[in-house]
This record gives C-alpha cells, structure tokens and sequence, in this order.
C-alpha cells in the first residue's frame, strides 16, 4: 500500500527514496558494508555499539566521499556560535557514543566551551572560518554515520533527541537514509526492496495504531484544563484516579471474561429463591437480591461446566486461576510502576536543591490560567522570602524549644496512634453486634426493609471514622512545627495510613475468625459487606467534597474571609482511593464483579472532584514536589494496601474451609484442593506428566521457596553492597566536578590576566610610541635600518613558512608542533635571545592539545615579555601566529634602534626603559658596552621569570646567552661597516 | 491508511514523525491550531513547503502560552531566526520538546537556553535576576534578589565558577524529578 517513492524533502533537491530497515537489517547492513566506507563507526555499531568511546581512525577523504556527501555546504545548521569553538578536541575523534545521548554530548560539549573570549579566541588558533566550517561538516558526518549504523527504531529515537531545530534534523534526516538508500542501491534486489516497504507499512501502521490508542485517550481535555488552572501536582490525583480506573477496568474485563460470562452461558438465570425480588434498597446493601445471582461468590456453580455439546469448562479452575492471574498481574504492574518511579523519581531526588529548584525547575509551564499564574507567582515569592530566612529560624532554636517540640510529636503521635486503636476497637465491638443482629434476622428470614437497612450501620460508621478521623488529624498541624512542610505531610498520611490500615485489619479477621465459621454460605456475606462498604464509602467521598471544599468554600468567603477559599488536599484524597482500591482487592475473590462498581464509582468521582476542585478550590500554594509524592502514593498503594488484600485472600484460599452450600468450591476442604483435584486428573494422561512434576516439587515443595528466597537474599545482599560502591563512586566524581571547575577557574585566571596585561602594555605602547615619532630627527637612520632588518626576517620568515597550513582539520597536532618547532628554530637562527626563555616541549610527540597550550603560552609569553622590555607596540599582536615572528622582528629592530641611537651619539634622548639610566658618553664603543651589559641584565630577567614559570629551562640558559652575545656582535658589525 | 488528508504529502508526515514526538494525528492537530492563529496566511497546502512565518505576537498570543511568563523567550529560543517569528516547522518543534514523550535531556537542553536570556551558554546571575523578576513580578527588593541568586548559584553550581553551565542545569535537573512534568505544555 506504500511504495518508497522518489522526492525526498532533500536540500539539495535530489530524488531519494525513504529507505527505512528493521533493525537486523540495520546491523547486517553495518557489518557486512566495507570497512572503507566508514572504518570504526559502522562495524562497531553493527556489532553490538558498546558504550565504550573509541577513538576513531581518520576520516574518509573527501575525494571518495559518495554523493551523499554533496549536499549544502551553507545549510549545515548546526546553530553553534563560532566564537566560543576554542577548546573543540580534533575532529578525529568519535564521541563516546550511545544511541541516545551521543548528540546530546556533541552538542553539550561544543556549546560549552571553556573559554568563551569572544572574537579573539577564533583567531588565537589560527582557525579560519573554513576550518570551523570543515570541522562540523565533520561532526555532521560522523553523526550521521553514526545514525546510519544503528536500527531504524533507534536511529529514529536518536534523531528526536537531537537538540537541533526541526529543519536541522531533517537535513541529518534526510542524509541518514540517502546513505542508507545509497548503500541499498547496491545490494539491490527483491528481498530487500520488499523488506524496505514492508517496514515502512509496518511503521506506519505502529504509528497510526498510537494515534488510535490517542483517540481513545480518557480525559484529556480535562486533564488539560486542571491542569492548566491548579498545575501539576493537583493533576496528579486525577492521573492516579485514572490509573486505578485502568486496574478496574482490567480486573473486570478478566474476571466478567473468565468467570462470569461461562456462568452465564451455562446458567442464564440465576436461581432466585420465591419471595426475593428487587427492590430498590439493594443498591445499597447489595443483599437480598443480589445475593443470589453472579455478584458473589455464591453465585457460581461448581460443576464442570459443557456436557453437552459445549467445551467443557472447569469452573473451580477458571475461578481460582482468574483470580490467581488477576493477582500476579497486578503485584507485577505495582512493582513494575513503583520500581520505575523510584528509580526515575525518588533515589535522584534531592532535597539540597531549595532556591534553585524553587526557581530554575518549579514553574509550571502547563499553568495556562491568568489567575493560577499570579497566584504561583505570589506563592513563589513568598517561598523564596520563607527560604531566605530559614536558615536563621534554624540556627535560633534553643535547646527548651526543641524539647517542647518533641515533646509535641511524642502527644501527637501518642495521641494518632490511640485513636486509631481505639477506631479499630470500636470497630471491632460494632462487628460483633452486627454478626449477633444477622444471625437473629437469618434465623428469621424475613427480609423486611429495615433490617436490611441495619446492615448499612457499620459501612456508615467506618466510613464515617474514616471521613471524621483524618479531619482531627488535620488540625495537628496547628500545633506541630515541622521544620520540612514536606515532614507534616508525610506525617499525615503516615497517620491516616494507620489508621486506616488498623481498620480494614479488624474488619479482615472478623470476616475471617467469625464470619466464616458462623454462617453457611460466609463467601458471600463478606462480598455483600465489602459492597456495602465500597458504596458508603463513595456516599461518603461525595459527602466529603461537599463539606470539605464546598462549605468551606462557602465559609471561607462569606463568612470567616481569613479562612479563605480552601486548597484542594491531594493526599488525602489519594489516600482515599487507595482506601477503596484496598476494599476492591480485598472483594475481588468473594464479589468477582465488584470491579464494576469500582469503575463506575471512579468514573463518577472523576467528574464529582473535578466540578468540586474548579468550583471550590484555589491552586495549591505551594508548589509540592508532586513526583516524589506520586511515588509515594504507588508505594502505599503496593505495600500495605496490595500485600494486605493479596495476603488476605490468600489466607483465605488456602487455609479457610469454604462453605458447603455455595459457590464453586463447596465440598472441599480449602479452596487450593481444586489445584489438587485437578493435578490427580491430570496425573492420569501421561502427556501432562511434567505439569504434575512441576506442581509438586515446585509449588508444593518447600525446599524450591526456600531455595528461592535464599537466592533472592543474596542477589538483594549483593545490589545492596553494588549500590554501596556507587553511592562512593558518585561522591568521588562529584569530588572529581569540583576540581575540574577549580582547574577550569585556575586556569581562565590565568588567561585573563595575561589578557588583561597585554591590554593594558598595548595602551603603554601607544603613548610611548606617539612620545617618540615626535623626537628626533636621527630616528630616521634606525628607521631605515630597521627596514632592511624587516625584509630580513619577513625573508627568513615568509621561508619557514609560519602560518599553519589553513583548512587542514587532520593536521592540528603536526602544526602545533610545527609552530613549535619554528619557534624554536627562530630563537636560535634569530639572535632573540630573550626568546630562548621560552620553554618548547622537548617530547617529539607530545598530546595534541597539551602542545597546544603550551604553544599559546609560550607564545603569549613571549609576547608580554617582549612588551615589558621595549614597549613597543606588536604590528598585530592579536594573532599570535602573526605575533610570532613580528614579536621577534620587534625585539630586535628596538634593541637595534636603542644601539644605533647611542652609535649616532647626536641625541642623548630618554630611553625607554627608565630603570636602565644611560649616561652621555663620548665613546660610541662604551656605549655599545653598556647596550650589551643592559641587553645582558635583560636577559637574565628573562631566565629568572620562565625559572619561576612551571616550565624551567635552566640547560638552555648558558648557550643562549652565548649565542645572544655572538649574535649581537655579529649586528653590531654590520652596523659598524656600515657606519 | 485512515482518513485523507492534502496538507502534508506522505513523505512530509513521515518526517515530521521521525523528527518530532508527535505522532500523525497530533501533527494534523498542531496544524490546525497554527492554522488557526492566522487562516489567512497559512495555506491549507503545505505540500510545496511554503515559506510561513507567523508573527511573535500571534504566537504568544495562543492560550497556551499567553500566561507564562516565559513565553517570549520560549518562541525566541525556538523560532529559527530568534525573534519569536516562527515557521511552522518551528512550531512543532517548539511544542515537540514541551510534549510528555521528550526526554529529560532535550528538555533540560531548551530550558536552558530558555532561561539564558543573554545567549551566553552560562546561567549567570543577571540570567537569575531576569528569571526571577519574571516569576516574581518584580516584587523582591534588591537584596533579596541578590541573596536569591547567589543561593541558586551556590546549590547548583558544581564547578564553582560563578555561574551555572549546561552541565550544572543538567545536574540539576537529574535531582529535580519534578521537572519533567512541569517542563510540559498540554496541547
């Protein structure tokens, strides 16, 4: 249905077919391509691409680049600015490299670099404007062969995260499948054209099903407008109700698939006893009438269903499996999603980041309302203005105020504690009154309405407990002081918790002590009293929203305006789904279709706290770290709520004896025996043999757990110590990023003092320069000297060759050296002694950028130092390439200048250095002396300050002073034929 | 293959699926509502890439974006020539990396350039001030600002030199889970 066809969106307008692989292809592809093509890049990732960074061999050169290489020089767009490319290492290099993150680094490591000097920096390496251009035509190629190598699902993950702009990476885009396509071209045949567009169909196909599943998304302009108008975190309540609203939905979908609908087939009509009919009050008590058809447990038979003509279906076996299924499912998603959101959420989190993660990470870009957006804004300066003076309210503490504060935890933890025993308690005597009143009304079997209506009485009054209780709790925090906002909340739910927690335990063992060995058919009893409670406890979240918000509301701005209009409190209303969750979990093996109330409830209660929060409530005033909260909310939900109703159940269906009369496993001893009963069948045809030996030395078998839970243990013994060693091994590289910033600001010191010197000498020159071009007319000589000097050294200058061959990106290292090497060659051909001072790294082949710097310095050095002795201002000493030999060509034309000058003997002038006094002479030769004693002297400043520098070079001191005064003997010569 | 539509050619969707988190329908609907920002200048024929750019002042004008506080910025930094006039490949992209399914790097990459006001690639402190003047409506004295700042830069800055580089922001961000929900514009 979707042939490539040719016309790609190419920069370059060329005809391209979309080429896309599936992943094997991909690697096959990589692997088997000639090497020539791309020497490391592409075998490495076709083989398996480990994390490893290697360094890659050289580049192809350009002259067999294929024609994919031919695009638009000028459209390359990475948006670098060319200023700050000072530190790039060689282009030769591959980047550490993983599907996803190897762009980011590229780019993280470019952007970011060290010395963001401006103009000058561009210049100081002698780059031209070629060479940055060549140099991320070759990143650009690197990048994207590195592209090319990988499958098309990664290559397409890593093209998205490119952080480029969109036209950007459609070029890198469309430059991946022209090679890819340009490399197909050549194994052209059937198989692979077919592949080709059946992967994309394939593709296309995946991203229309998203699209569809988009379609099918619940809520999402809700989600939307909340959380556009109350931010993120309040949103998070709705995200979680909608999360549990999947788990119902799921759990009834297996639970009606599996149980309930081969009920049905075989048994359309329940059997309904005379006298019961509906009535109306069922809805609530979920008794009477219901009792008897597929909403409990005691609605389903235990036959093996399907004599006649039908499948036969096992019910025992469908029943405990769905549930067994649904349970296993459930725990692994819980833990899955806990897992996750510990790892992406919590472990990393840090409380150390206050101001700045107040103000660089906590605004909320999904806020869209103009009256959220002042109210954040308010909140947010009185957070930081809180913050600001947090530290002194900690340092003023005294010892006795602690003391009180503790001691108020203590009551208040005493107090939570007691309250919600003594709930349990209560909650317990009520049990027990209850089960005295039901057994009085079955020994009666008269359903009248108002005993039925009896039956309400606990849900209400635990539902109630729960609606009152964590109110009181609430008004704790008046007279707790938390020194972490994010302390009191955790004690809140920590209380409710238990609280809640201490109930539904009291309720659990009176279903399982009393209830069970009372009455006949006790399955069914508990799942009409988990349906009691589930629909009181939704009467009740409704109440709650009511009082909760909207009489607050109400109180808050008609009557008692310092109330003010009340938040919406999220944990306490996650706490209550979780509550009902923990009631559908628990009802799952006694009501299989309770998840249909659950559904319907939450749906309900979606629109119910959405109207609540729009109508009612204000934005959170504080921004609360909503992620970590979620994980929270998951792990309360995995642990005491999950484990609790999973341990229930399985107690119950382990070692509890169902009822005679009712329900798919009447007759056995525990509802497991029909795991028994089933594996004695099976142990009858041989074909099933292993399922038996599986079933009794692995589930039945107590050592397998044993063993199970002694690895499981040691692996947790082992992470524990792995986690250890990496908690260490973060302290250390965190170590490591402070002394790299120390080095890093070491060294940009160093930089701009240099800098700044050189500045500040070039200001000096000036002034110096313009005293002297008034002076003498004698000038005139020295000048023409100076000139012949010039075309001697431009001579010398220009057969070296100095400038570093442009536009060569390979040769950095060699040309460094090369400067180097000149240098140096320069110090000892050129008489410029005072260069000799300057360090050369005496290794042949040092590392590349290591050379580098060195040449910088000594370059920039020999540049100060020639400033401090002459005062004479470089023709361009902001190219120190060019600075190089002109520096040089300036030492001497100075020291000659300051020779011929006292040769003219005509003028006695001031000369420029003012510490080296000369005295009027009549002696040309004495002055000639004294030239050469002042050069001396300077000299050995020269060697007294790179002595002192990290690079001393006391060898070369002794034959460069020599050759010094050779040299200028040598000058001096000339000068003297000449005059 | 669904519904037909003759605004993008194929290939065009199926590069815009590539580059952006967006998936078809999305890209249809992101159409539209910068279509509608301005129907008489976009065409409905996208076809032949035809060279629109909506004015700064239409796109912050979206509801989406009109109350942030952010929201020049946020089109200068995606906006190719700067200035907050955005294409509509600009476009996609700038509520690409706002979507849910960008990474925590790609985001933490924008939100910096997002909150370096100078263009520097460092956070330094005026880029502080800025931020907070911005999300504070200016209601902070000096000092406070000051001491504010030189908080920021005290927790977040690991190689101590005074101002806050990508690397930093990142580090940042890695502790802050609560920033890739927040980092996120609903569309």
């Amino acid at each position: 249905m979707v042939t490539p066809t040719p016309g790609m969106m190419e920069p370059g307008g060329r005809g391209v077919g979309p080429t896309f692989s599936s992943s094997q292809e991909g690697s096959s592809t990589a692997t088997t391509m000639p090497r020539r093509e791309c020497p490391g890049a592409g075998g490495r990732r076709g083989a398996g691409g480990d994390r490893d960074s290697i360094p890659m061999g050289l580049l192809p050169p350009r002259s067999e680049s294929p024609r994919w290489q031919q695009h638009d020089l000028n459209h390359s767009g990475y948006q670098i600015d060319q200023a700050t490319h000072y530190d790039t290492t060689p282009p030769v290099r591959l980047p550490s490299a993983t599907a996803g993150h190897v762009s980011m680094r590229f780019r993280g490591s470019r952007k970011m670099s060290l010395f963001p000097v401006g103009e000058a920096a561009l210049g100081n390496l002698g780059l031209s404007e070629d060479d940055i251009r060549n140099e991320m035509e070759n990143e650009e190629q690197i990048l994207v062969k590195e592209l090319v190598a990988m499958s098309t699902r990664d290559r397409i993950k890593a093209i998205r995260d490119l952080p480029m702009s969109f036209d950007d990476k459609k070029h890198i885009r469309g430059q991946v499948l022209a090679l890819k396509s340009f490399k197909k071209s050549r194994q052209l045949n059937c198989f692979s054209d077919c592949s080709t567009s059946f992967s994309l169909a394939f593709r296309r196909c995946g991203a229309n099903m998203t699209s569809a599943r988009q379609t099918l998304e619940l809520w999402r302009g809700t989600m939307k407008e909340v959380g556009g108008k109350f931010g993120t975190g309040v949103l998070s309540y709705f995200k979680f109700l909608k999360w549990l609203l999947m788990f119902n939905i799921f759990s009834f979908l297996v639970n009606f698939g599996f149980i309930t609908i081969p009920q049905l087939i075989y048994h359309p009509t329940p059997d309904i006893p005379t006298g019961v009919s509906f009535k109306g009050l069922e809805i609530l008590t979920g008794a009477g009438y219901f009792s008897h058809t597929v909403m409990y447990y005691g609605g389903y038979s235990n036959k093996t269903q399907g004599t006649g003509g039908w499948p036969e279906y096992n019910m025992q076996l469908a029943y405990f499996l769905t549930i067994a299924a649904y349970m296993v499912l459930c725990g692994a998603a819980l833990i899955y999603s806990m897992a996750s959101s510990f790892r992406k959420k919590y472990v990393l989190a840090d409380s150390g980041l206050g101001g700045a993660w107040q103000l660089l990470c906590s605004w909320d870009f999904s806020v869209t309302n103009e009256r959220a957006v002042r109210q954040r804004k308010n909140n947010l300066r009185i957070q930081l203005k809180e913050s600001l003076s947090e530290k002194v309210q900690v340092a003023l503490l005294p010892l006795t105020e602690r003391l009180k504060h503790y001691g108020v935890f203590l009551g208040t933890w005493l107090l939570s504690t007691g309250m919600a025993l003594g709930c349990g308690a209560s909650v317990y005597f009520l049990c027990q009154y209850d089960k005295s009143r039901t057994r009085q009304s079955a020994d009666k079997a008269s359903g009248s309405l108002l005993e039925e209506a009896a039956t309400l009485l606990l849900p209400f009054v635990v539902s109630l407990i729960n609606l009152v209780v964590p109110l009181f709790y609430s008004l704790f925090k008046k007279i707790e002081h938390y020194s972490n906002p994010r302390m009191q909340v955790y004690a809140i739910i920590v209380r409710n918790v238990i609280l809640k927690m201490s109930i539904l335990g009291i309720l659990c063992y009176y279903w399982m002590k009393d209830v069970a060995n009372t009455f006949s058919c006790w399955e069914s009893i508990v799942g009409q009293a988990l349906y009691r409670l589930v629909i009181v406890d939704f009467l009740f979240i409704m109440l709650g929203s009511f009082f909760g918000e909207f009489l607050s509301n109400v109180i808050g701005t008609k009557c008692i305006q310092s109330l003010g209009v009340p938040e919406f409190d999220v944990a306490r209303n996650v706490l209550d789904l979780i509550y009902a969750q923990t009631l559908a979990w628990i009802g799952i093996y006694f009501s299989p279709l309770l998840p249909v109330i659950q559904i319907i409830k939450f749906f309900i209660l979606f629109y119910l706290k959405k109207v609540s929060l729009t109508q009612n409530c204000q934005p959170p005033r504080r921004a609360g770290r909503a992620a970590q909260m979620q994980t929270i909310f998951i792990a309360i939900l995995f642990f005491p709520s999950f484990v609790g109703a999973l341990s229930m159940v399985a107690y119950t269906v382990w070692t509890l004896p169902p009822s005679d009369k009712c329900g798919p496993f009447r007759g056995l001893n525990t509802t497991f025996s029909a795991i028994q009963i089933w594996m004695d069948d099976l142990n009858r045809v041989d074909a099933f043999q292993w399922t038996v030996w599986i079933y009794q030395h692995v589930i039945r078998s107590e050592i397998f757990y044993f063993l199970v839970s002694l690895i499981i243990l040691v692996f947790i013994y082992i992470f524990r110590q792995i986690t250890q060693g990496r908690k260490l091994l973060i302290i250390l590289l965190r170590q490591q990023i402070v002394n790299e910033g120390k080095d890093k600001a070491f060294l940009l010191e160093k930089l701009q003092t240099l800098q700044k010197s050189k500045q500040n000498k070039q200001k000096n020159k000036k002034q110096v320069r313009k005293r002297q071009e008034k002076e003498s007319t004698g000038m005139l000589q020295a000048l023409l000297a100076r000139q012949r000097l010039e075309q001697e050294h431009g001579d010398s200058s220009s057969s070296f060759g100095v400038p570093m061959p442009s536009g060569h990106s390979v040769s950095t290292t060699s040309s460094a050296m090369m400067q180097a090497m000149l240098a140096k060659q320069y110090a000892e051909d050129q008489d410029v002694a005072s260069y000799r001072g300057v360090p050369f790294p005496a290794d042949p082949a040092p590392a590349s950028s290591s050379a580098l710097i060195q040449a910088m310095q000594a370059r920039q050095r020999a540049e100060s130092q020639n400033e401090d002795e002459f005062y004479r201002a470089p023709v361009q000493s902001q190219n120190p390439v060019n600075a190089l030999p002109s520096a040089m060509i300036q030492v001497m034309q100075a020291r000659q200048r300051a020779e011929s000058e006292q040769e003219e003997d005509e003028f006695y002038r001031e000369p420029v250095h003012s510490e080296h006094p000369v005295s009027s002479m009549s002696s040309a030769m004495m002055q000639v002396m004294q030239a050469r004693q002042r050069a001396e002297e300077e000299e050995s400043e020269f060697y007294r300050a790179p002595a002192s520098s990290q690079h001393p070079d006391a060898s070369g001191t002794g034959s460069a002073l020599i050759q010094a005064m050779l040299a200028r003997q040598q000058v001096e010569e000339e000068y003297g034929d000449r005059y | 293959m669904g519904n037909k539509q003759t605004i993008f050619t194929a290939q065009q969707l199926d590069a815009y699926q590539d580059c952006t988190f967006f998936t078809r329908k999305e890209i249809l609907r992101l159409f539209d509502r910068y279509r509608d920002l301005a129907p008489q200048l976009v065409p409905l024929d996208y076809t032949d890439q035809p060279d629109v750019r909506l004015p700064y002042e239409l796109i912050g004008s979206m509801p989406e974006l009109k109350d942030n506080p952010f929201r020049q910025r946020i089109a200068e930094v995606f906006s190719e020539d700067g200035e907050g006039n955005m294409t509509l490949d600009d476009f996609l992209d700038m509520f690409s990396v706002l979507s849910e399914m960008a990474p925590r790097d790609l985001k933490a990459y924008y939100a910096f350039k997002i909150y370096d006001f100078n263009n520097d690639d460092f956070l330094c402190k005026s880029d502080l001030e800025k931020t907070l003047n911005k999300l504070t409506r200016n209601e902070l004295t000096e000092d406070e600002v000051r001491m504010v700042c030189e908080k920021v830069i005290d927790e977040a800055d690991l190689d101590n030199d005074g101002r806050l580089s990508l690397e930093d922001f990142q580090h940042m961000i890695v502790r802050a889970p609560d920033f890739l929900s927040t980092f996120h514009i609903r569309i």
